[in-house]
């Protein structure tokens, strides 16, 4: 019996190669059909997300050098962030889990996160980190 | 601390998601109600934190969905624009 949750991964799944196949084939620079950001767009300044397609893109090229130029925030996120969908998704939390999760994603790792995030936006685009 | 109960999801791996892809505001968004989900459960205030989750989820689907709409009327605008060209051409 196909239900809703079924369809929902499937279209998913299919969304995600698809995804994988166009980021890894074209490179968003050069390529006018990939869509731009309209907080840099308007101010010429970058948000913190800026340059993630073109570091998608060398990622899946395993090109770290160039995916860390791009976008270094997003490259060292992604350990972190896998860790973080591990334990999200992890049933019956033991009580070990639950104490790295306060650790790693409570409160104070919040505020760092913030911290680092509008640090990021704010440095790059400064001669710093340019 | 309360024992033998989690607290509930802080979508906060998405809303970072959110930032890096989409759209910084609904990221910072979620992030900040991602820091209330955690205060409010360890606070002992579950109804608060099960709020402060409702309301983190709603600013990452809102981010999800503006990016896929924008997206697409991204590549319907840019699809005229290309046609157009094309069409100029002949």
């Amino acid at each position: 019996m196909i239900s809703k949750k079924h369809i929902k991964l499937g279209a998913g799944i299919a969304g995600a190669i698809a995804l994988i196949a166009v980021y890894k084939t074209f490179n968003p620079s050069g390529n006018e059909f990939f869509p731009k950001c309209p907080f840099y767009a308007s101010t010429g300044l970058k948000c913190p997300g800026c340059g993630s397609q073109r570091a998608v893109h060398h990622l899946l090229n395993f090109n770290i050098a160039g995916a860390l130029w791009e976008n270094f925030l997003l490259v060292i996120s992604i350990p972190y962030l896998m860790l973080g969908f591990y334990i999200e998704f992890t049933h019956n939390k033991t009580e070990r889990i639950l104490k790295w999760r306060k650790k790693l994603f409570g409160i104070k790792a919040i505020y760092v996160i913030l911290v680092i995030v509008i640090s990021f936006w704010i440095l790059r685009n400064t001669p710093l980190l340019n | 601390m309360t024992e033998n109960k989690y607290p509930p999801k802080n979508w906060l791996v998405e809303s970072i998601l959110v930032t890096l892809f989409c759209c910084l505001p609904f990221g910072i968004a979620g992030i900040i109600n991602a820091s209330k989900v955690e205060s409010r459960f360890y606070a002992g205030d579950l109804e608060g934190a099960e709020r402060a989750a409702r309301e983190a989820k709603k600013w990452t689907k809102i981010g999800f969905w503006i990016s896929l709409v924008g997206i697409i009327i991204y590549l319907l605008f840019y699809a005229v624009v290309m046609a157009s060209v094309i069409g100029s051409n002949y």
